[in-house]
Order: structure tokens, then C-alpha cells, then sequence
């Protein structure tokens, strides 16, 4: 009765789309700090949602959004993936018209068919697309665990978020603390 | 646990307020009627008030039913829209890009206090004909912080009341008592951690003093628990963890050597019951974690997916009954308790129902804790073929198994890494509240009719991160979800009538005396005949109805009030199964009506 709607591994259609032309998207536009564009670009297209804060993404509710800080997507490919989503699974794409004007992974809409990615919760120009990339090649792409550092500098509010990250450099073994002794 | 407590500041409108009142006072009218006093008392005797809804379940027995008539199966052609009130609270944080609302309004003499996901509490003049703010209190919730490890939304169920206090409790783990009158801040303790995945989202329970309080975050590795917190000294009572420690009784059905059980989860994060009678409280616990990898946490994994019978003064576990040992699905049993006296050959059978995430509802002798009866109640169950009839167990439950595996073609598991089953993971019935009508003893669930699909991710212990999913795999939404409400016969446990609906039931009931009403989360709100389910009256509120409507009179007419605000786990999560449902756009408001 299952139907399967296994797609061919990420890495194949990713390679079959390298022809994609993307070159619409232009020369880096002249921000003056590219990287912190990006990062707003990461909260308000709520990249963070699935990804989280710090790109670890994890498994959950949503399904798995990979690992940004593990990823191996050039940022051309993050840029692509960005705009198109991925075909298959739960990353929206992000820019107006994919699978229509814009054509994706050589497919539209009708091609995509049950495939067809979610639509992203906001539209993101090029220009926006292109910041976020450098923004994830910059800040979490091939960073280790996330660390104190890296969230009071994504988080400017005075949120106990990063308390826990603080915790953890402080006792080495907060995994113990988390469980907790009977009264 | 940390504690602040101490004067907190007053918001500018709250002193303005508090003079004003100051100054009516001076003039001659009475501020505070001892009637206005909430005891132990007036919470055992609800029914003496009819026109005030003073528990969040309406009374201890969570029946959620009302003996007002003025709207009935003859004049409710005529209700309409009294007033409405815009709220806040949809606020983003955290993975959430907007807050919902679930909560149930309290209503006392007039006056209707209700929250915002944030946690934010509103006191609203009822009186003629209107609704008109009186105050708000912010508790300025650390959006990023808990937002970041709730689950399944940006939620908040409602206050409850105590003396001149109105409790209630913010999703960052706090419990915070509000003066009735000014909106003034009391005094505020930090109950859950968020550090360590623990959120807040129930109404607080109020027994005799102490606020009772419960915590969600299965999904991120904690150890559950129910605490009490004492009113007047703002003190722990006692704190009673739904996961055994080491070498207390239950901790045998951990079986594993990773110590699964210190993050197995077993949340409480829906208010529970109390049956004054025995002294007991009655609370549901939900999911082990990590939800869907079984075999991680091999034994029976108590006491997630259980009812608790817990000693209101101690705290101590009377009875338990788990109902899916070794859960594979997420099929919490964190629903309320509902708790009814049924005649019986041999005297009243003192009944605790519950409507359960696995599709299943069960009626267990309270004193006791042993089943009585239990069947399916929704249309389509495919994990297992049924429950044995003596021990309410599904019928492949293998004692002797320490990773069960009940229908195993269809049972998530380490050989069977994706597949489909029914109910999906979110019911069944999920939090929304039935109610029950104790004239015609019919128990009204509000359903969620759903197969989705799970794909099991295998953990490790070094995969448990503090603040990080703990789930072992995940749902999609490959279905198609709708809804019924589903009525049971509770003196034979059988189906009475079903009434299918184009979209989940995502609000919950209330009942009347003949009449059951509820919501859509595609806007309606909606009269049903008590006896036949047929549809009486129905307006659409224009948002998404994700709350349980309640009822309440003042100046001697009775209105219908219902929040109204799509949130919660499912426009994030399970969208795609409703499609439709992406239309509905967040919001947040208050609509009542009257004849
Ligand atoms: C609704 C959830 C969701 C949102 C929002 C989302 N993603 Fe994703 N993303 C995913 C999922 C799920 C995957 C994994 C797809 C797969 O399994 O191949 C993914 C994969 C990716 C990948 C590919 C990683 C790799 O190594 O293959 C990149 C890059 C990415 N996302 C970037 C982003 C950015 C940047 C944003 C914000 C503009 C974003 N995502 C928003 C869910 C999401």
C-alpha cells in the first residue's frame, strides 16, 4: 500500500542540475557587512524554524533538516538549494516563480508532481539568497558543536538561550545534570 | 530550583488601575466581595455557581459540561456574536514563527480571565453586554529560550483561581500568581528548566492550596514530573517524577545500559483531574523518549503512556495504568481523566475515562486503577488488532518481549526504518478536552482521524544533547487528516454517534444539557444535539479554532465565548495533511456570543 516517494540520493540530482544557470542571481551585491545581512536573512526566512540557530538542524517533528555545519554544498549548491528546495523532502524553496518561470532540477510543477517541494514562508531575492549562502559558508558550515560565542553573537537579545551553551563549557559533564535525581 | 520571587514591577496601566479601584473604593463601593475569594470550598462545589466557570476542566471531575439553559436545542438558531475581543500573543520565538491559542477563558462573577500563548493574562469586564480590558499582565516570556524547545508550539491553556489570585503559568517555566484585582504581580517561581528542555503550556490545577503544575518536553530528553507548589508559602510541596530513579519501583521496565531512562520522558503537560472522595489527583503522562526508536529504551518504560492516581498531600503514585508499554508511535497518554460515577450491579463504578493518542478510550476503575472497558474510536486503527478484554493491553503486547513490537509490518522499528500507520502520531485525541454530559452519561471526544508516516532515525546516547530533539525520527504528512466528534455511551462503552468533520478537531467540547459545542480549525464554531450529533447552528469566526469553547452567564444571560488563533503543533508540523488549513492566517481573538 506505501507508496514510496524515495527520491534519487541528494548528491545525483544535485550533480544533475550543476547546468542550472543561476547566473540571473549576479555579482555579490555590495553589502557592506555581507555575513550579517545573511544572518538576518537566516532568522526572517526562518531557516532557523527547522535548522535552528546554529545550523545542527536534528531530527524531530519536522523531519530531518540536515546539518548545516556538516554539509559539503559548495556555495553555489547552497544557493540552489536555497532557491529551489529540495525535491522530495521538507526544504522549501525560497525563490517567486520556482518550478514555474524559474525552472528547477529541469522540472516544473507538473514534472515535480508529488516531489514538488514546499513553498518557503517568505520569498527571498537573489540578492537575499546569495547573503544567506555566504552567511552559512561563513558562520556554520564546517564549524564543529555550537559554543557560547557563536550564540550571544546570533541572538543580540538578552535571552537565556545561550545559558546552556555557557553551562556546558563551564561542567564538561552537564549531560549527567540533565538527569536529574529523584527527590 | 531557583526561586524569584519578591516585588515585581508594576506595569504604569496596572497602577492606574489600581487607583482608579483605590478610588472607588473611597466612594463606597466595595472593592473586593468576600465572593470574590476563591477557596477549596467553591472548587468542590462548582455546581452551586453555574454561571461562573471557575476550574479549567469546568469542575474536578473535568467534565466540561454546564447546567445553564437559556441557550438550548430550541434557541440556539439564535446565537450570535455578543462581542469580541482582539488579543496578542502571536508573537515569533524560537523555531515558532508565530504564537496560537488554546487556552480555556475562566469566568467569575462577570468577569472572564483568559491567556495568550505567551502566557500573557487578560481580565475582561463581562458586564453588559460587552467585553472591556480591565488589565493585562506580561510576563514578558523569554521567547528564544523557550521557544527554541517547545515542541509543538507557542502555547498557553489558561489561568486558574485562588484566594485573590489568578494563577498561571508562562511557557519559559514559571508559575506566577497575579492579583485579581489590579493585575498586579504577586510573586513568581521557577517551576520548569528550559535549560533542560522543560516548557510550560497546561493551566495549573488548584487543590486545596497548591497549585499543581505539569511539564512538556519529551522530545528533548527530559524526565517528566508533576509538581505542587504551596500557595501561601510559594514553596515545593512535593515533586513526583513520571520516570522511576534508579531502584524505585518501575525502574525494572527500563531494561537498556544506557540509562534511557534519565531522559525517557513521560511529559504532564495536560491539567489533570482530583476526585476529593479519595484525595487523589489523576494526571496523564505522555510519550517515552526518544519517541520512535523503541529500541533504545527496551521494558515497558514506565510510567510514560499512563494514567497516574497520585496523593494530593504527598504526591505518592497510588495506582498506575499504561496503556501502549514500550510505545513505538508517540502515543502519549496525556489526556485529562475524566472522571464519572456509573450505576452498577453492585453499587456506583467510580470510572476514570480517557480518550488516547493511540485511538483507543478507556474507562478505569479509579479506586483501583483496573481496567473496565476500552474500545477504538476512530474509524481506522492498523498497529493493533484490538485490546484483550480483561487486561486492556493490546492484544500482541508480549510481556515477555522487552522491544515490543505489536503489528510489526506497520510498527516503526529498527527493521521497519519507514512506514505508515493509524492513528498517525497525533491522535486519536490529542490535547483538546472532551466533555461530559452526566444526564444522558454521554462522553463527547473531539477527534483527530489520521494515518501519517514515521521514518526512525537510531540513537545513541551521545546523540542526546541538552535543548535538542530527542526524538529518534520523525512524521510526514503523506494523509490526508479529517475529524469526528465521537460520542460513547459510557454505561456500555460503546459508540453512541459519530459526526465527521472535513478537518481535525484540534479545540475540544464542551457540553450543555442538550447540546455539544465545538470548533474547526478552519474557522467554525459549531451547536451539535446533544443525543444525535445533527448540526444545529454554526458560524465561522474567520480564523482557525484551536481552543475549547466554555460557557458563562452574566447579568443573568448566558454567552458562549471561544478563542479563536491557529497554532499549536499542527500549521508547523502536520499542515500538509490539511492543506486547506494554510490559508488560515495566525490571529488572536476572543468571540462570544449570546441568544
Ligand atoms: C521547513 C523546514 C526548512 C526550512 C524553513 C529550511 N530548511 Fe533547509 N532543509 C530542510 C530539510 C528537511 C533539509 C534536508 C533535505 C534532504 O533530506 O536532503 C534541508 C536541507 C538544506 C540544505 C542542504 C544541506 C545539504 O548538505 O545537503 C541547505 C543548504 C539548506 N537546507 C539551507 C536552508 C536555508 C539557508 C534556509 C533558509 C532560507 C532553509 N534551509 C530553510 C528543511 C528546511
Amino acid at each position: 500500500m506505501m507508496m514510496s516517494n524515495k527520491l534519487p540520493a541528494a548528491g545525483m540530482l544535485l550533480v544533475s542540475v550543476v547546468a542550472l544557470n543561476f547566473s540571473a542571481y549576479g555579482q555579490s551585491a555590495q553589502v557592506s557587512d555581507p555575513t550579517s545581512a545573511g544572518k538576518a536573512v537566516f532568522g526572517r526566512a526562518n531557516c532557523m524554524g527547522c535548522h535552528k540557530w546554529h545550523g545542527n538542524g536534528g531530527g524531530g517533528y519536522g523531519g530531518d533538516a540536515l546539518s548545516l555545519r556538516r554539509t559539503e554544498l559548495t556555495r553555489e549548491q547552497i544557493i540552489e538549494t536555497v532557491g529551489c528546495g529540495r525535491p522530495g523532502t521538507g526544504m522549501p524553496f525560497f525563490v517567486r516563480g520556482a518550478y514555474d518561470e524559474v525552472k528547477c532540477f529541469d522540472m516544473n510543477r507538473q514534472d515535480a508532481g508529488p516531489q514538488m517541494p514546499p513553498e518557503g514562508g517568505t520569498f527571498l531575492r537573489p540578492k537575499d539568497i546569495e547573503a544567506v549562502a555566504d552567511y552559512v559558508i561563513a558562520h556554520i558550515k564546517g564549524a564543529g558543536e555550537p559554543t557560547y560565542a557563536e550564540c550571544v553573537a546570533f541572538f543580540s537579545s538578552s535571552s537565556r538561550v545561550c545559558d546552556v551553551y555557557k553551562a556546558e563549557s563551564q561542567k564538561p559533564d552537564h549531560a549527567t545534570a540533565n538527569t536529574g535525581k529523584s527527590q | 530550583m531557583e526561586r524569584s520571587s519578591g516585588p515585581t514591577k508594576v506595569s504604569t496601566r496596572a497602577c492606574l488601575l489600581a487607583v482608579a479601584l483605590a478610588a472607588a473604593g473611597a466612594a463606597g463601593v466595595t472593592p473586593v466581595f468576600a465572593a470574590d475569594e476563591v477557596n477549596q470550598e467553591r472548587l468542590l462545589n462548582v455546581d452551586k455557581e453555574a454561571g461562573n466557570w471557575l476550574h479549567h476542566h469546568q469542575n474536578y471531575a473535568g467534565h466540561r459540561f454546564s447546567t445553564l439553559k437559556e441557550i438550548n436545542r430550541d434557541t440556539v438558531k439564535n446565537l450570535k456574536v455578543a462581542w469580541t475581543l482582539h488579543l496578542g500573543g502571536i508573537e515569533p520565538g524560537g523555531i515558532w514563527s508565530h504564537g496560537g491559542l488554546e487556552g480555556t477563558p475562566i469566568a467569575e462573577n462577570g468577569f472572564l480571565y483568559v491567556t495568550d500563548g505567551w502566557g500573557s493574562v487578560y481580565k475582561i469586564d463581562a458586564h453588559g453586554g460587552r467585553g472591556a480590558l480591565v488589565w493585562k499582565m506580561d510576563p514578558k516570556t523569554d521567547r528564544d529560550w523557550a521557544g527554541a524547545v517547545a515542541c509543538c508550539g507557542v502555547d498557553n491553556r489558561g489561568v486558574a483561581l485562588w484566594g485573590d489570585l489568578v494563577i498561571s503559568h508562562t511557557l519559559d517555566g514559571r508559575l506566577i500568581a497575579t492579583k485579581k484585582d489590579s493585575g498586579q504581580v504577586a510573586w513568581q517561581r521557577s517551576v520548569a528548566d528550559p535549560d533542560k528542555g522543560e516548557v510550560i503550556t497546561g493551566a495549573p490545577l488548584i487543590v486545596k492550596n497548591m497549585a499543581i503544575t505539569g511539564v512538556a518536553g519529551a522530545e528533548y530528553g527530559i524526565r517528566g514530573w508533576i509538581a505542587a507548589t504551596d500557595l501561601s508559602t510559594q514553596k515545593e510541596v512535593w515533586r513526583t517524577y513520571t520516570i522511576p530513579g534508579k531502584g524505585e519501583p518501575g525502574s525494572e521496565t527500563w531494561k537498556d545500559n544506557n540509562n534511557a531512562m534519565a531522559a525517557g520522558g513521560g511529559s504532564t503537560w495536560v491539567t489533570g483531574t482530583y476526585d476529593p472522595a479519595t484525595d487523589t489527583i489523576i494526571w496523564g503522562v505522555g510519550n517515552p523518549g526518544p519517541d520512535w526508536d523503541n529500541a533504545y529504551r527496551p521494558g515497558d518504560n514506565l510510567y510514560t503512556d499512563s494514567s497516574l492516581a497520585l496523593d494530593a498531600d504527598t504526591g505518592k503514585i497510588k495506582w498506575h495504568y499504561q496503556h501502549t508499554p514500550n510505545d513505538p508511535y508517540d502515543y502519549d497518554s496525556v489526556a485529562e481523566n475524566v472522571l464519572v460515577d456509573i450505576p452498577g450491579p453492585s453499587g456506583p463504578r467510580k470510572l476514570a475515562l480517557e480518550a488516547d493518542r493511540n485511538g483507543f478510550a478507556y474507562a478505569i476503575d479509579r479506586t483501583n486503577g483496573k481496567f473496565v472497558w476500552g474500545l477504538p474510536f476512530v474509524k481506522k486503527v492498523t498497529w493493533t488488532k484490538g485490546l484483550d478484554p480483561e487486561s486492556g493491553k493490546p492484544i500482541e503486547y508480549d510481556p515477555n518481549k522487552s522491544v515490543q513490537t505489536y503489528i510489526a509490518s506497520v510498527t516503526p522499528s529498527r527493521t521497519n526504518m519507514e512506514t505508515d500507520i493509524c492513528p498517525g502520531n497525533m491522535g486519536g485525541k490529542n490535547w483538546p478536552p472532551t466533555a461530559y454530559n452526566p444526564d444522558l452519561k454521554l462522553w463527547y471526544i473531539p477527534v483527530i482521524e489520521s494515518c501519517n508516516r514515521i521514518k526512525v532515525e537510531v540513537m545513541t546516547p551521545d546523540k542526546l544533547k541538552p535543548r535538542e530533539f530527542w526524538t529518534g525520527g520523525g512524521p510526514s504528512q503523506p494523509f490526508r487528516i479529517t475529524g469526528s466528534v465521537t460520542a460513547i455511551d459510557v454505561t456500555t462503552g460503546k459508540i453512541a454517534g459519530k459526526l465527521e468533520t472535513p478537518f481535525p478537531n484540534l479545540g475540544g467540547m464542551l457540553a450543555t444539557s442538550d447540546l455539544v459545542f465545538t470548533g474547526q480549525p478552519s474557522g467554525e464554531v459549531m451547536a451539535l444535539d446533544a443525543k444525535t450529533l445533527q448540526k444545529l447552528w454554526e458560524f465561522n469566526t474567520g480564523g482557525g479554532v484551536n481552543a475549547p469553547p466554555m460557557t458563562f452567564s452574566v447579568d443573568g444571560k448566558q454567552y458562549l465565548a471561544i478563542l479563536v488563533g491557529l497554532g499549536g503543533a499542527w500549521d508547523k508540523w502536520f499542515i500538509d495533511s490539511t492543506p486547506e488549513l494554510k490559508k488560515i492566517q495566525p490571529g488572536s481573538m476572543l468571540y462570544v456570543f449570546a441568544l
